[in-house]
């Protein structure tokens, strides 16, 4: 790339219409939004998709829905949560905040950020145009039907005729290039773009979590595309990867997903810890407890995560060997996450707690996520999962870290950093029916799923026989979702209603010490008016309080 | 990169920023490309399509960025930002002793404590393992090759052939012991000054008995042969020896205050951002 630059006298924001403006924007917070948006639709879409699964299985024996409809339901319900709403959205939050948090300007490479983001985007799309594709919407056209994880050879062309499974490849291969950009875009802004005095160690925590997860988008969804790669070779161009009866390995397919799969979740719960991170000391007026731990935690997790993979796989029939080592591994990441959980708990500890929505959120998290930890810690026990792989009580397991955790994370991200991107405060009072209502939901529908898994529920079944004891525990989770449907209606409308209507926020509502703070709300194109030099880790405490600031001690 | 990161800064006239102009051409590629994937599952003619959008944004986009990044110039807007907090006062965590924020513990034994103590410790236990020798199997050669045969735990040797002098045993043992024993000196180094009350009396007596304790629920699969024919009394009592010597001899040394500043700092790192910069803008 050049290192000069010409200065050309065009307003930035050109006279364009405001559509024109969005679509062809390089500013990091418009793609951020953008991201925030286009996730948040798919989380509506994906909800839908979930209350119709959760009424097909209230009752046993149901006809709500065909065994082909269903199975298209949760392949894309699973795809479109992991792919089109957990990563954007955290994308999208990082993408706004990361550069205004080190004092930037914008993203390391503001025009390979907004290709990113339109290839996340058209990913999305081109998925679900499988609905329709060779045949009705209300048949569910072609829609991919093999899973989330798609194994082989399910994905063959003998058993998934059609374009269902090449939507799927193509979809999230689209997107996999989106997700490396993004990654890319990361790493370097936060290694090289930080304002005068911000060295990595009084970089804010947030920037260093942005930092790991784009460094692991880079070694993890490399995987995933070249396996999606070689199964384009096999459903189009007759190669056999993966196909048993010339010569191929269906296990080899879990090895390269499943390489990807799991650090995905820690590429999914690492911004989650860094949005807690964040609020967790503002509204326990205290620094975050244990800094340079947290930033090691995060590092480790980051590397111990890459080796985790084949837990997923312990009813394959691995060696012995094979098996003890992807136990040991996976107890051992749970070390790094427990020090994080443990500074967390040490930073409420003695200080003067604010019980605001967002916070309100951030301790639901610390008790679920921790709950979804011990569950997989339980999981990660290789006798325990031969007795429970592929049963509900893995759904639940998992739904407690998606929901429980990366989702309640990001809504208290929603409630603390709305502020800042509209200039508007959320509605306290709706915040707190949604939290409210949201935690019943949540709790009713997921703490009774581990029940029928226990008795022997497999997942993705469509249907179940009267009489096997499930019934009640199903009817307990489906009434559960009309919880959380409900808490998330109450969330849009505030997100709207607050939008137009809500009460000024000012520049730093919560009394907050990151730099996004020291700025308007919303902040202008340039980020700041002067690029901010800072001391410590949380420069607006020093400003705040210049008889005591942080650098004395750092 | 480098060339958004210097548009990026202030201009210096307090009155432009430039920033990277808006640009179709990013949102044109991804449509392309998509419109390439989309052809496989639709009709070849929307894969050329693509590839032609695809192609038409690249050169777009070089053109773009080559041989210099284009970007616009926005005008700055002064804002009269007021940064204050309305909680003015400040808890402080109550602390027994000053100063607050201290990195604990004040001080610390110097490496050399540690090894010093190891060795020591080892020169104690080897003679209580010895003593020990002479008195139950009258060769001093018999723990020595004990230990040593934790590399030959798959040969069935005989209590003959055990007190008599073996040199790779003795090398082994020797190796096994000073390792083993500088690590435990360094181990002690640094948690004698952590120790309450006492250090000698929990490094000396307690440690050495849990020490045991664990080894003896794990010798069996650690070293077999030494399980077999240990007598975890004498055992124990070795232990003690080391962990009094050590202790004593840890303590012995001159403590050194620890480093009040960051441990990037302490251990002398000096790669980029890393380093404090506090000095520079007092």
């Amino acid at each position: 790339m050049a290192t000069d630059s010409i200065a050309i006298p065009l307003p930035r924001t050109a006279s364009r219409s405001v559509v024109l403006d969005w679509l062809c924007t390089v500013d990091h917070k418009k793609i951020g939004i953008m991201y925030i948006v286009y996730a948040l639709i798919f989380l509506v879409i994906m909800g839908c998709e979930a209350i119709l699964m959760r009424i097909q299985l209230a009752r046993p024996e149901s006809t709500f829905l065909n065994a082909e409809a269903f199975n298209r339901l949760f392949t894309m319900h699973g795809t479109t949560g992991i792919f089109f709403v957990a990563m954007p959205m955290l994308f999208g939050f990082g993408n706004y905040f990361v550069p205004l948090m080190i004092g930037a300007r914008d993203m390391a490479f503001p025009r390979v950020n907004a290709f990113s983001f339109w290839m996340t985007a058209f990913g999305g799309i081109l998925l679900y145009a499988s609905f329709f594709s060779g045949g009705s919407l209300l048949h569910g056209g072609s829609a991919p039907a093999v899973g989330w994880f798609a194994y082989a050879p399910l994905t063959a062309p003998a058993f998934s005729p059609g374009h269902g499974t090449d939507f799927w490849i193509l979809a999230l291969l689209v997107a996999g290039v989106g997700s490396i950009g993004a990654g890319v875009n990361f790493v370097a802004t936060v290694l090289c773009m930080r304002c005068p005095g911000m060295t990595l160690g009084k970089m804010p925590l947030f920037a260093w979590m942005n930092l790991v997860t784009g460094a692991m988008v880079l070694v993890a969804i490399s995987p995933l595309t070249a396996a999606q790669l070689m199964l384009i070779g096999d459903r189009f161009l007759g190669s056999h990867f993966f196909d048993p009866a010339a010569g191929g390995q269906p296990v080899m397919w879990m090895h390269f997903f499943w390489i990807f799969g799991h650090p995905e979740v820690y590429i999914l719960i690492i911004p989650s810890f860094a949005f807690i991170s964040e609020i967790l000391p503002v509204f326990s007026r205290k620094a975050i407890f244990g800094y340079p731990a947290m930033v090691a935690a995060t590092a480790g997790i980051g590397f111990i995560s890459l080796g985790v993979w084949a837990h997923h796989m312990f009813t394959v029939g691995m060696p012995s060997y094979g098996n003890a080592f992807f136990v040991l591994t996976t107890m051992v990441v749970a070390v790094p996450t427990g020090i994080k959980i443990f500074n967390w708990l040490a930073t409420l500890w003695g200080g003067k707690i604010r019980f605001a929505t967002p916070m309100l959120f951030c301790i639901a998290f610390l008790f679920q996520f921790l709950i979804g930890g011990l569950t997989g810690i339980m999981l990660a026990t290789a006798p325990f999962d031969w007795q429970l792989h592929d049963s509900y009580f893995v759904v639940a397991h998992f739904h407690y870290i998606i929901v429980g955790g990366i989702l309640f994370a990001i809504f208290a991200a929603f409630y603390y950093w709305f502020p800042k991107m509209t200039g508007r405060m959320l509605s306290e009072t709706l915040g707190k029916w949604h939290f409210w209502i949201m935690v019943i939901g949540f709790h009713l529908t997921f703490d009774f799923m581990h029940v029928p898994g226990l008795l022997g529920m497999p997942r993705r079944i469509y249907t179940y026989q009267a009489g096997r004891g499930w019934g009640v525990w199903n009817m307990i989770s489906s009434i559960g979702v009309i919880f959380q449907a409900a808490a998330i209606l109450i969330f849009v409308y505030n997100l709207v209603h607050s939008y137009f209507k809500g009460a000024l926020a000012g520049n730093d509502p919560w009394d907050a010490w990151t730099l996004e703070w020291a700025t308007t709300s919303p902040p202008p194109d340039y980020n700041f008016d002067a690029v901010p030099v800072v001391r410590s880790r949380r420069p607006l405490w020093d400003i705040k309080h210049p008889e005591d600031p942080d650098w004395k001690y750092e | 990169m480098n060339s958004h990161s210097q548009s990026g800064r202030h201009d210096g006239s307090n009155e432009q920023v430039r920033l990277p102009s808006p640009t179709p051409w990013p949102i044109l590629l991804a449509v392309g490309i998509t419109l390439i994937a989309g052809g496989l599952v639709s009709s070849g003619i929307v894969s050329i399509v693509g590839a032609l959008i695809a192609v038409a944004a690249c050169v777009g986009w070089f053109r773009q960025v080559l041989p210099r990044e284009r970007h616009g110039s926005v005008d700055v807007v002064p804002h009269d930002i007021v940064i204050a907090s309305s909680r003015r006062k400040v808890a402080r965590m109550e602390a027994p002793q000053a100063p607050t924020r201290a990195r604990l513990p004040l001080e610390i034994y110097p490496i050399s404590a540690g090894i010093k103590g190891g060795l020591a410790g080892g020169v104690a236990m080897a003679l209580m393992a010895m003593f020990y020798g002479i008195v139950s199997h009258r060769s001093i050669w018999y723990p020595i090759n004990l230990l040593g045969a934790v590399v030959y735990a798959h040969i069935q040797v005989t209590d003959q052939q055990m007190e008599v002098f073996h040199l790779d045993l003795l090398l082994v043992a020797i190796a096994l012991h000073v390792t083993t024993c500088v690590l435990v000196g360094l181990l002690y180094g640094t948690l004698l000054p952590m120790l309450p009350k006492r250090p000698i009396l929990l490094g000396g007596l307690f440690a050495p008995l849990v020490w045991t304790g664990l080894l003896h629920s794990i010798l069996n699969i650690v070293d077999p042969v030494l399980n077999q024919h240990i007598d975890w009394l004498w055992f124990l009592a070795s232990q003690i020896a080391f962990g009094l010597v050590a202790g004593m001899e840890v303590v012995r040394q001159v403590r050194i205050p620890t480093w009040q500043y960051p441990f990037s700092v302490r251990a002398g790192v000096e790669s980029p951002g890393m380093m404090g910069e506090e000095d520079s803008h007092r």
